[in-house]
């Protein structure tokens, strides 16, 4: 009395194939889970057993063993609930193991014997494609972007056996409608003035430039950060599909379908090293880093992280993945994100010449909490002031995210075309390549070079900064005032007081 | 009683007594020679009815050897220690009411004898203020002027960065600095180097004895010094309620002549100044104001020329919203109608020729100081 069943667990933001095995012999009644499962996986014996009661299916008052195979790795969630009872079933001969040859089951049963969606299906499904996937009807549009050979959504167990018989034929699937947009991006037009800002914003989404952004509180340094994923462009197929299947493990609002716009993310200061990077200590979720990936990962507050938290974003800010390496497992998920940090100039936040209350111990204080490494991450650091009555009146609503979008897509086109790859990822060797100075603009390089402003690492960001502004402006050439704007775009690092040297 | 310790010895240990103040010092150095107060107050003989009980009495118990372990101190350190008694006391505090009893110098106090203008200010000041402070040093340096000022952040330490730019050209003018702290306790620490400089090309004067930590209380106190040794007093920002206000106000009790540079009405720093100004205080934007005030001639060319080469086009317009007050590019590319793109570029070719520093995305003109 053997039967196995395909199902499918979750590691990360990945998902693996996963035989469920079930014996049912004679001895002394009972049931037992083995192959390392967590806590809600062993539950799923109680779960089982009263969905299959109350649809009114045999249940064997005998020795049950349910092996989730390979039996080494640690197992979690109760995806494998519905696999396990199929596999119930085919054991008592309810069902024939031809019928469910060609079937992967992912669902989590609910006592009255329904079907209930999990965490992580489009990973999962996408693990076990090649078959058909047997899914709930609320896991089935998160299914579908993971493009299963066929796709069976149904809604009690009742149902699925029948299903399963030939008995009734399988209910067919409303196809789901392409969201556009789920939560629509606000629109820039609504930031007034900042035209220094607003330029950075789009230089930033032209180059996949990290940004930082100091000002004082009030300035709407988080109103135009949360208006970047609007002006970046639209996400590639892959990119839409890597997005999702990360925010479907992660189990954060699932995705009705495919999402152009790219992800924003923005964690509380609050956060801790896992729910910043991923992992965890029963089975590995994935963190801010992977969900942001694709899209923004906004830092408000940037000096009230945790130093930790904010170096360990160093690594995948330089390779676009995140390792997590545990005792018992280790493991790769994406984190290609555009970081973009908000902070005060200063612990009163009003830096404007001979106007700040703090003290110099103050300054330095506030400073260490950010660790040079990182800063010098930042492509671009910009000042953001509250605007003035000037800008408020005269400039009115700016550029709306369209205009900017267009010209930020074409921008970034020239670089993809020239070099595959947008201008921050630019490596050392390409630079003279494809970002090549004229004469006048390395000669004014040279001269900051040489002052000792500019160190060998920001030589390198600003000449890929001075290459989005070229593209920004059709320029095939970069020239002395693209270097002399991203000068001034990187000039802007929190400095305390009395370090600003005297010229 | 070893009576071979020179009389400076005596009187340093006299500042070093504990709960000593600038007035029971003068009390005691005015009563005689230092070695005869000294051993007044180890046999228990000195009456002085203003003096309370509890000081003598923590005077008659200090430590007998003080007197020889200030020798080594001070000679260690190089440390010159002069009381009123001495022939090199500066003759300037020598008329003081409230000049202190014993000074600790190091350097030369001949640059003491030179023409004397204080350049003094807020430690939290603009960047076209230390600016100033720094280029008018400079200038009177190069005039053979010595400029006096506390070694403090901000204005006090642009002062003597100007001298030091000066006198590396080979100018004559010397730094004085008066500091609240003892001479071997640099504060704050990052002027170090500059503090050594002084020591080796100017002088550095405290009242207070090696080791004393830089207490609060004692910058008031040599505020007062600072004043004293002055002809001519600047202040080129201050707030208020700022620590240069306490020096203009001993200058004032003295009759020496406060100077002040106005500065916009919107700005923390220059309210105090702008402050005196109201109150009569003649205005300096201009080295020439300051030679008056000392006296000088100020018919003769000398010849401060501004080197920077001079900016055309919208360079010239960007400098020009820029004089009086910090600016943000976003409001330069308001009131100038340009693309905060071409500000930048016009910001960046600016800050090159030196015209212009930024502070967090504030942009300050430095101003020019040659007389069209």
């Amino acid at each position: 009395m053997y039967a196995a069943v395909k199902t499918a667990a979750l590691l990360g933001a990945q998902g693996h194939p996963l035989v469920v095995e079930v014996h049912v012999g004679v001895g002394i009644p009972g049931f037992t889970v083995v192959g390392l499962p967590d806590e809600s996986c062993r539950e799923s014996r109680d779960r089982v057993r009263a969905a299959l009661l109350s649809s009114e299916l045999p249940w064997p008052n005998r020795r049950i063993t349910v092996n989730l195979a390979g039996a080494g790795e640690r197992k979690g969630g109760a995806a494998a609930d519905l696999a396990i009872a199929v596999a119930l079933l085919v054991a008592q001969d309810v069902l024939r193991q031809e019928d469910i040859e060609h079937h992967a089951f992912l669902a989590e049963l609910g006592l009255d014997g329904s079907l209930r969606p999990v965490a992580g299906a489009a990973p999962m499904v996408s693990a076990v494609a090649m078959h058909d996937v047997v899914v709930s009807l609320g896991n089935h549009a998160e299914a579908l972007i993971a493009s299963p050979r066929h796709l069976r959504a149904v809604d009690t167990l009742v149902r699925l056996v029948s299903c399963l018989r030939g008995d009734e034929a399988w209910p067919s699937i409303a196809q789901v409608e392409v969201q556009e947009d789920v939560c629509a991006v606000a629109d820039l037009a609504e930031v007034s003035g900042q035209a220094w800002a607003r330029h950075a914003l789009e230089v930033s989404a032209a180059g996949m430039h990290h940004l930082l952004l100091v000002g004082p509180p009030g300035a709407g340094k988080s109103m135009l950060a949360r208006r970047l994923p609007g002006i970046l462009p639209a996400l590639t197929h892959e990119d839409a599909l890597v997005s999702a299947m990360v925010h479907s493990a992660a189990g954060v609002e699932s995705p009705g379908a495919l999402r152009a716009t790219p992800p924003f993310r923005s964690p509380h200061h609050s956060a801790s090293m896992v729910a910043m990077v991923g992992g965890g200590s029963t089975y590995m979720r994935p963190g801010e880093v992977s969900l942001a990936s694709g899209g923004v990962l906004f830092l408000d507050e940037m000096g009230e992280f945790a130093p930790t938290v904010l170096d360990a974003l160093r690594q995948p800010l330089e390779e676009g993945v995140i390792r997590i390496s545990r005792a018992r497992q280790s493991l790769t998920m994406p984190a290609r994100f555009l970081l973009v940090g908000a902070s005060n100039p200063c612990p009163c936040g009003d830096i404007r010449p001979g106007m700040c209350r703090c003290s110099d111990s103050d300054h330095r204080r506030y400073q260490r909490r950010f660790s040079g490494p990182l800063i010098d991450r930042f492509d671009l650091c910009v000042h953001v002031d509250r605007p003035s009555a000037d800008a408020l009146v005269h400039a009115g609503g700016g550029e709306s995210t369209a205009v900017v979008a267009a010209r930020v897509i074409v921008a970034r086109n020239r670089a993809i075309d020239r070099q595959g790859c947008p201008n921050a990822l630019l490596l050392h060797d390409q630079l003279d390549v494809f970002a090549a100075l004229t004469e006048r603009a390395r000669a004014l390089l040279y001269t900051e070079l040489e002052k000792g402003v500019l160190t060998g690492r920001g030589y390198h960001r600003i000449r890929r900064v001075a290459r989005t502004l070229a593209d920004l402006a059709h320029d095939d050439d970069v020239d002395q005032d693209h270097v002399g704007v991203a000068l001034r775009m990187r000039s802007a690092l929190i400095r305390p007081y009395e370090a600003m040297s005297y010229r | 009683m070893t009576s071979d310790l020179p009389e400076w010895a005596y009187a340093a240990a006299l500042a070093s007594l504990p709960l000593q103040t600038h007035r029971r010092l003068r009390l005691l150095i005015t009563r005689g020679l230092p070695s005869d107060v000294w051993d007044k107050i180890s046999h228990g003989g000195l009456a002085i009815p203003s003096l309370e009980p509890h000081v003598l009495h923590a005077w008659s118990t200090a430590v007998a050897s003080l007197p020889s372990m200030m020798h080594e101190r001070c000679a260690t350190l190089h440390l010159q220690v002069v009381s009123l008694h001495d022939p090199a006391y500066p003759g300037v505090l020598r008329a003081d009411p409230d000049a202190p009893a014993v000074l600790f110098v190091r350097g030369n106090l001949d640059a003491l004898l030179q023409r004397r203008v204080a350049i003094i200010g807020t430690r939290k000041a603009t960047q076209a203020g230390r600016h100033f402070a720094a280029t008018l040093s400079q200038q009177l340096s190069t005039l053979g002027v010595a400029v006096v000022s506390g070694l403090a952040r901000g204005i006090d330490v642009h002062a003597h960065r100007g001298v030091e730019r000066a006198s590396n050209d080979g100018a004559t003018g010397k730094a004085i600095a008066v500091v609240a702290s003892g001479i071997d306790v640099v504060y704050p620490r990052e002027h170090a180097q500059l503090w050594e400089w002084v020591a080796c090309h100017g002088v550095l004067i405290s009242e207070s004895p090696p080791g004393t930590s830089p207490e609060a209380f004692r910058f008031p106190l040599r505020n007062r010094v600072l004043a004293g040794v002055s002809e001519v007093v600047v202040v080129v920002e201050s707030t208020e309620a700022g620590g240069s206000m306490i020096t203009v106000r001993e200058a004032e009790k003295r009759g020496i002549t406060v100077l002040a540079v106005p500065g916009s009405p919107t700005l923390n720093t220059s309210r105090g100044t702008n402050a005196l100004l109201r109150d009569g205080c003649a205005p300096v934007t201009h080295i020439d104001d300051v030679l008056v005030a000392l006296g000088l001639d100020t018919s003769r060319q000398h010849g401060f020329i501004d080197a920077r080469v001079t900016p055309m086009g919208l360079c010239a317009d960007v400098l020009d919203r820029l004089t009086g007050e910090p600016r943000t590019i976003d409001w330069l590319a308001i009131n100038l109608a340009e693309s905060v793109c071409e500000i930048a570029v016009a910001l960046g070719r600016l800050e090159q020729s030196g015209w212009v520093t930024q502070t967090s995305g504030w942009w300050e003109a430095l101003l020019a100081y040659s007389k069209s």
